[in-house]
């Protein structure tokens, strides 16, 4: 199954319509539950070409690294933030996304010569932190400004920056190698040690 | 019994029940463990319990987008259920889509009016939080005036209070208070550790309140066919142990046990029939919603528990000679009188308390502190009647909280991944008054897809829910300093809900003994037509500040006795 069959399968399943309304018939596999569907950030895509993707993968790696755990390009967080900016960003996001991305490029270009993702990892982090002191007026630095969908006006960086933090975590990766998962506690304990080094549980209540 | 009432006159069905949900599935069970042969009418689609739960335990990385909300498409289907915190797309198949069921929302006042849109209704999706009315509750109306006067008493109630509890499975801890009478309870699910420390803290700084269990129907020990919790986490993408209460693993089951239960979803009930000769309803009149066709049942009694707005919609459409206002509406007080609670932050706090204390498992309920205010009397502080309680969440910050933190690389990512502070927050639940102009009513220009005319509201919070969301804010803020806060964080607008937002809607077909003033007389019996009767949300007279659906349930099954009874008598 394509990534697009397997959202109108998702699609299907979590509304309850029925298949012959979308236009698709769902065969016997098809008809899965979602704990049983493939991981979101294994889909295809075909909003950003292949230059592209190696400087989303490189920002990505500088938010999140691969240090004694995996780090965003291990987790798969590349391709997540690709997906939601073709599937998940409203038209105003994904343009923010897209002249950023070209900014970047047309800035790395007259600064180094080259590609970002070709810079030297120091040179990466003094870019992204110029980046990210440029946009520092923008409301998603505000404190607490955490309970929402999106910002929509963020700008590049926070974007980047979000979706490479949601998606680390909530990956298959991040979520069971970095934090602590699982499905079925069996019961519940409020007063367990807690040793400095311990991360979270990736944990969802609704 | 049982044969005397099957084998008479061509009726389709001894009992028609509309609506699966809370109250539907209680009146099913009820009336069908009594011989009785029911057809349930369920306007939603049909779910089936376990293997229907498509998102239940689906990890983050399974579900599109890895759980970010689509907001586009909420915003044009889902524009209402999308305001209640528990949409997503784990769950969404449960939910009405408001694009194409729609409701006129642009008549009259703002009004969240959250659905469900399968077989066990919002049984599958609620709160589960699991409250007895006080004695004091059964009293207030007679009380101060607001309303009318309920015609039970706590004492008549208490002994279905126990029989519900039983079978639903409550958890929490009784604690002798007449505010919040003792229950057939579980055993509770344990405290963090946090809220141990903010117990004892209370019980020296503010010895006026109560912190104990919050009781919902989640279970800590077996039932027949269910299992105690298992503490994944997120109860609303249903739950196919069992362990919380719904209609699909608990009372629609016990009904169909019986051999004597037809269940019919995607049956939107059009209206009733009264039929002038007898003075009863005679049949049911139903369009399916996949076929479009329409037909219509028979039965010997008619039990609308289609939720308040549903049944109270059902009520207004079915107009004859006899009732041009609504069926059972000669008091002219169907619609009227609306409630719902109000809710929401009324103040959370910091706490750096037990860092090194964490949890395992995922508790699906809080703690609570019940009512306080105008307990013995009016406080001589207090500028306003009834009261509230709070429940309480408590969290522990993690990535989730802090991702919009500045800086990169190694020390952000171990930062993220390591837990924060304590967050413990007081959510007020507030009782509101029975006002005769809060109501809905029918749209003049508004018909849904089928031609029946859309619902619409006129209501709004007044003076005293406004003064009692002002208390609590205060008391809130006195209780997280007396608890130990280190922040406490006042509650800003977050504090007010919109009204619909409790999802407790309310009180539009009110019962009392007078039939001028009451569509329902104390058995959620119809004072005008004897074979009716109603036992969601819409019978209730005055709020209380308590969750609803344990009440709905008592009723209900009360409801089912008497009409029995009644049919065995042959009144009706």
């Amino acid at each position: 199954m394509n990534r697009r069959e397997f959202l109108q399968c998702a699609a299907i399943l979590v509304s309850g319509v029925t298949a012959s309304q979308l236009g698709v018939a769902l065969t016997k596999e098809q008809q899965v539950y979602l704990a049983a569907a493939p991981n979101y950030n294994a889909g295809a895509s075909d909003l950003l070409n292949e230059a592209q993707r190696k400087v989303i993968a490189a920002m990505s790696e500088v938010v999140i690294p691969r240090t004694e755990t995996p780090g965003a390009i291990d987790a798969g967080v590349p391709r997540f933030i690709e997906l939601m900016a073709a599937d998940w960003f409203n038209d105003e996001e994904r343009a923010i996304f897209l002249s950023g991305l070209d900014a970047l490029e047309a800035r790395m270009q007259s600064d180094f010569g080259s590609r970002f993702d070709e810079l030297e990892s120091a040179q990466q982090l003094a870019v992204m932190e110029a980046m990210e002191s440029e946009a520092s007026d923008s409301s998603w630095y505000d404190f607490a400004n955490v309970q929402r969908d999106f910002i929509s006006d963020a700008p590049f960086i926070c974007q980047i920056k979000e979706l490479t933090i949601w998606g680390f975590f909530t990956s298959e990766v991040g979520g069971t190698q970095v934090l602590r998962y699982s499905a079925m506690p069996m019961y519940f304990d409020g007063d367990v040690p807690l040793s400095p080094d311990d991360s979270s549980w990736l944990t969802r209540l609704g | 019994m049982k044969n005397s009432m099957i084998e008479t006159n061509n009726i389709d069905f001894d009992a028609v029940v509309v609506g699966s949900g809370i109250s539907g599935g209680w009146a099913a069970k009820e009336l069908t463990e009594k011989g009785l042969k029911v057809l349930v009418l369920e306007r939603g689609k049909p779910l089936e319990h376990g293997s229907g739960y498509l998102g239940e335990h689906a990890p983050d990385w399974k579900l599109p987008y890895q759980g970010k909300r689509p907001r586009e498409l909420y915003s044009e289907e889902y524009k209402w259920g999308s305001k209640s915190g528990s949409l997503n797309e784990a769950n969404r198949q449960f939910w009405n889509n408001d694009k194409d069921n729609p409701y006129a929302d642009d008549e009259g006042k703002p009004f969240m009016w959250a659905r469900a849109d399968v077989v066990g209704g919002r049984s599958v999706l609620w709160g589960r939080q699991s409250y007895r009315f006080s004695a004091q509750d059964f009293r207030a109306n007679a009380e101060d005036g607001h309303g009318i006067p309920w015609p039970v008493d706590y004492d008549e109630i208490a002994p279905w209070y126990s029989y519900v509890e039983k079978f639903i499975g409550v958890n929490g801890r009784n604690e002798g208070l007449p505010q919040m009478p003792d229950g057939e309870l579980q055993k509770p699910m344990p405290w963090f550790a946090l809220e141990k420390t903010i117990e004892s803290r209370l019980k020296k700084k503010a010895p006026d309140v109560t912190l104990t269990s919050a009781r919902a129907a989640i279970l800590t020990e077996d039932l027949p066919g269910r299992s105690a919790c298992h503490y994944c986490g997120p109860c609303p993408r249903g739950c196919s142990t069992g362990s919380y209460f719904s209609s699909l693993s608990s009372t629609l089951p016990a009904a169909k046990a019986t051999g004597n239960l037809t269940v019919r979803a995607n049956s939107l009930v059009e209206r009733l029939e009264y039929d002038p000769d007898t003075g009863k309803i005679a049949r049911v009149h139903v369009i399916d919603t996949v076929s479009g066709e329409r037909q219509s049942y028979s039965a010997r009694i008619f039990f609308l528990c289609a939720s308040t707005v549903g049944s109270t919609q059902i009520l207004m459409n079915s107009t004859s000679e006899q009732f041009p206002d609504g069926l059972a509406n000669r008091s002219g007080v169907l619609g009227h009188y609306m409630m719902d609670h109000t809710l929401g932050e009324s103040g959370m706090g910091l706490f750096l308390d037990n860092m090194d204390s964490y949890f395992h498992g995922n508790r699906p309920t809080g703690l609570y502190i019940p009512r306080f205010r105008n307990l013995d009397g009016q406080d001589a502080d207090a500028d306003f009647v009834r009261g509230y309680g709070f429940q309480t969440y408590t969290l522990r910050m993690d990535w989730s909280t802090g991702f919009n933190a500045k800086g990169f690389g190694a020390g952000l990512k171990n930062d993220l991944r390591k837990p924060g502070p304590w967050i413990f927050v007081l959510s007020g639940f507030t009782e509101c008054l029975p006002y005769e102009d809060n109501r809905m009513y029918l749209s003049k220009s508004k018909v849904d897809r089928y031609g029946i005319p859309q619902v619409a509201f006129d209501f709004e919070f007044k003076e005293n829910e406004y003064k009692l969301r002002e208390d609590a804010r205060k008391h809130a803020d006195r209780l997280l300093k007396a608890a130990g806060a280190v922040v406490p964080v006042p509650a800003g607008r977050k504090n007010m809900s919109m009204p619909g937002e409790a999802i407790h809607e309310m009180g539009t077909a009110r019962m009392g003994d007078d039939p001028n003033q009451a569509v329902l007389n104390k058995y959620n019996q119809a004072h005008d037509v004897p074979n009716l009767f109603v036992t969601d949300g819409s019978f209730m007279t005055s709020a209380s500040c308590v969750n609803p659906s344990l009440t709905y349930m008592a009723f209900t099954a009360r409801a089912c006795e008497y009409a029995v009874k009644q049919m065995a008598e042959g009144y009706i």
